[in-house]
């Protein structure tokens, strides 16, 4: 006790003593008295007014800079712009149509299908060789991969795109309004329960017929029909994370529409997460149209429509990619790195996207 | 007779035991009774009561949307289409297909038989026949004729499988579904065991060693299993296994090796999952005070890792247990296809293939029922394991 009060003293004293204190009385007192021998007026401008001392901050800027950072990143870029090089004008390279091969193959004696072709100069990825039958038969491997990863990649971008923008729509909906919340949670529920293959088999099975004219229509609804409910349940969540924030009360009640909540409030502050389910929805939906195409859900080689799924459930039919293990190697060599590259550089972004990682 | 009265016998259980147990709660009956009390108004009792009985509403209503769909997808004239034969006269192949729709249970008008499908599913006791119908010629006049036959009492029915020249005909689906269950089960079983095995260990290694190599590398793996194709990645595990180790690939009841490729491809892509939530919630639980308080009360790094924060990590994991076991009872589409397994997964395939429209049902109504059970065992689990988790509203 006697100790703190010694200190007490020797603390007080030591601010009485301190030589700053009757600095800044005396500059109190230069204020009163004259402010004009301290500041210059200098008017006002615009263009001052505007500048910031610190140092800029752009959201995306830094994003991109962050981004670019991870040598991973640069690494995917390449191997995808190698790849969507390749997609585009790898079937023009070595350019064996399927459909006139095929017709060729059966009376002409020059291509025997029988006959084992493995990767050479002539044919780069080898020629396909199922030992049952099918319309891939003696189709050259090169072609058809690229061919296959071409429509591959528009379903997957565009069934990407409408399950992001149904789930983001509908989630964003579902975790603001309170009373749609039970109807939707039931809906989720009843969509968990039922085994979605059967779904997409009976609903393949309706739309059969209408196959020719409309297949990219069809499996892009296959793809689509419940693709959207995980995406919406999960923003859904992040909403009602958010939903109750400070920020978000104070909004309310300055009287800011529902509309506008959504759009200028919560979405926003979702924009890292958001971004990670686009870019990882697309190989989701590349990887969906294989498992499609394995139980022969996906679109019909007969009209000349070929995917990565389709080369790929086609070449396992029998076990010949045991011998000849450069048949399974081929389409891999396409679809591993078009599916991991696109997922890596959404769990990239991810992390760029997120402002907290900007530092 | 005696699958009759104990038929009767566990409906009247049931319902009295639930409308006792409610009783119990509202205190009409033993309302002071503290023994009563904890058992019969235990809220983890009513909450499941509440889940089954709320669930049963969207079973049924998954059975109706899929009844419809089924019936525009499988239309049954478009199934007579089999009889269609040049040398049959028209008349005999609308009698053949009449008699198919009768054995079926395909007759009648769509109302109709909705009706008769719920009766058979809502679970009484009720007596079941095989009728199949022949044609026969009477005087020179074709009819087609019912025979019935095997007449069992059976709570719970599903139909029958429609095989024209299988061995399969005319057993019953819940049978059916059954033995190929039990397959299903086999394989999925010890597939759950080794994801548990392998799954743990490498989740806390990752953990341990974050941001290390090892950590790295099965990030890595994790990342590669969720992005390339699952087919693609089930026959890169079929030629390292077939290929190079030289496992059957083709599944055998007698030769377990033909089990492996299946168990070890289920239970290495179980694990990466399992690797990720346990490296996930561990490290969410480093930064926590009793962390910091154990290791300042100088326990080894060991002993803080497998005892205080894996203990913690594992309760949110515990919920996915019972989903897991019986996940292993509906098998895999795609691994069931690729060894020939002849489990629940391949049955679907098969069902839409012979176009068995009460396999088809069947196997919907046993997805659904076991998804809401297997959920609802995931809450009652968790709240077993954490005590901070309470179902009183």
């Amino acid at each position: 006790m006697k100790k703190n009060k010694n200190n007490e003293e020797k603390l007080f004293q030591v601010i009485d003593d301190d030589p700053r204190l009757v600095d800044a009385v005396e500059v109190e007192k230069t204020i009163d008295t004259d402010i004009e021998k301290l500041f210059t007026v200098v008017g006002t401008s615009d263009e001052k007014i505007e500048k910031l001392d610190a140092t800029p901050y752009s959201y995306w800027s830094m994003t991109f800079k962050y981004l670019f950072k991870n040598p991973f990143v640069i690494v995917c870029l390449v191997i995808l712009g190698l790849l969507i090089f390749f997609t585009i004008f790898g079937p023009l390279m070595r350019n064996y149509p399927l459909l006139e091969l095929n017709g060729a193959a059966y009376g002409n004696t020059e291509y025997n299908w029988k006959e084992v072709i493995p990767p050479n100069a002539e044919h780069w990825f080898g020629v396909f060789y199922p030992g049952g039958n099918g319309l891939m038969l003696g189709g050259d491997l090169w072609w058809l991969v690229w061919k296959g990863s071409q429509l591959s990649l528009i379903l997957g971008v565009v069934v990407a795109l409408i399950d992001t923008i149904v789930g983001i729509v509908v989630g964003s909906l579902w975790g603001y309004f309170k009373w749609l919340d039970p109807i939707l949670i039931e809906f989720r529920n009843f969509v968990n329960n039922l085994p979605t293959l059967l779904l997409d088999i009976l609903l393949m099975q309706i739309l059969k017929p209408y196959m020719k004219q409309f297949s990219f229509v069809i499996i892009v609804f296959l793809l689509t029909a419940l693709g959207w409910v995980g995406l919406a349940g999960f923003i859904r969540n992040q909403i009602i994370i958010i939903r109750n924030r400070e920020y978000n009360i104070a909004s309310q009640t300055l009287g800011s529409s529902s509309k506008a909540m959504i759009t200028h409030n919560l979405l926003p502050y979702l924009v890292s997460v958001i971004i990670t389910v686009v870019s990882t929805a697309i190989p989701e939906a590349i990887s969906a149209e294989v498992g499609l195409a394995y139980f022969g859900l996906s679109f019909e080689v007969q009209y000349n429509q070929i995917t990565l799924g389709q080369i790929l459930t086609n070449i396992v039919k029998t076990t010949d990619w045991m011998q000849y293990p450069y048949l399974l190697i081929a389409p891999m060599v396409v679809m591993a790195p078009l599916t991991i590259c696109f997922f890596y550089l959404g769990l990239a972004l991810a992390d760029a996207t997120d402002p907290k990682t900007h530092r | 007779m005696a699958t009759f009265i104990i038929g009767y016998a566990l409906i009247f259980l049931v319902v009295a035991f639930i409308v006792f147990s409610v009783l119990v709660k509202k205190k009409v009956l033993f309302g002071h009774t503290i023994a009563m009390q904890r058992i019969f108004a235990n809220p983890l009792l009513h909450y499941s009561i509440r889940r089954i009985l709320s669930s049963l509403i969207s079973i049924a209503l998954a059975m109706l949307v899929t009844f419809f769909l089924i019936r525009i997808a499988k239309s049954p004239e478009q199934m007579c289409s089999r009889f269609n034969d040049i040398h049959t006269p028209p008349e005999v192949i609308a009698l053949k297909c009449q008699s198919f729709k009768e054995s079926m249970g395909l007759s009648g008008s769509i109302l109709e038989q909705l009706v008769r499908f719920f009766y058979s599913v809502i679970p009484f006791p009720k007596l079941i026949c095989n009728t199949s119908f022949d044609l026969v010629t009477i005087d020179g006049v074709t009819t087609y004729k019912g025979f019935i036959s095997d007449c069992r009492t059976i709570i719970f029915d599903l139909g029958r499988i429609y095989d024209l020249n299988g061995v399969d005909n005319g057993t019953l689906v819940t049978d059916y579904m059954l033995s190929r269950m039990g397959i299903s089960f086999k394989i999925g079983i010890f597939a759950v065991i080794l994801e548990l095995a392998l799954g743990y260990p490498f989740g806390i290694l990752m953990a341990k060693y974050q941001n290390g190599w090892f950590d790295r590398i099965g990030k890595g793996y994790i990342m590669i299993i969720d992005a390339i194709p699952g087919v693609a990645y089930y026959y890169i595990w079929m030629a390292l296994l077939c290929n190079l180790i030289k496992l059957p690939y083709v599944y055998e009841a007698d030769n377990v090796l033909s089990y492996l490729p299946a168990i070890i491809t289920m239970g290495v892509t179980g694990a990466s999952g399992i690797g990720l939530w346990v490296r996930r919630y561990m490290v969410d639980e480093f930064n926590a005070d009793y962390v910091k308080f154990a290791r300042s009360k100088g326990l080894s790094e060991n002993r803080i890792m497998t005892v205080h924060i894996l203990r913690n990590a594992v309760v949110p994991l515990v919920r996915t247990f019972p989903s897991a076991v019986i996940g292993a009872l509906m098998g895999s589409y795609y691994l069931e296809n690729m060894y020939a397994i002849n489990g629940i997964g391949r049955a679907l395939i098969i069902a839409n293939d012979s176009n068995n429209v009460w396999l088809i049902q069947g196997l919907i109504l046993f997805t659904a029922f076991l998804s809401v059970i297997s959920y609802l065992l995931g809450d009652i689990v968790t709240a077993l394991v954490d005590p901070r988790i309470s179902f009183t509203n």
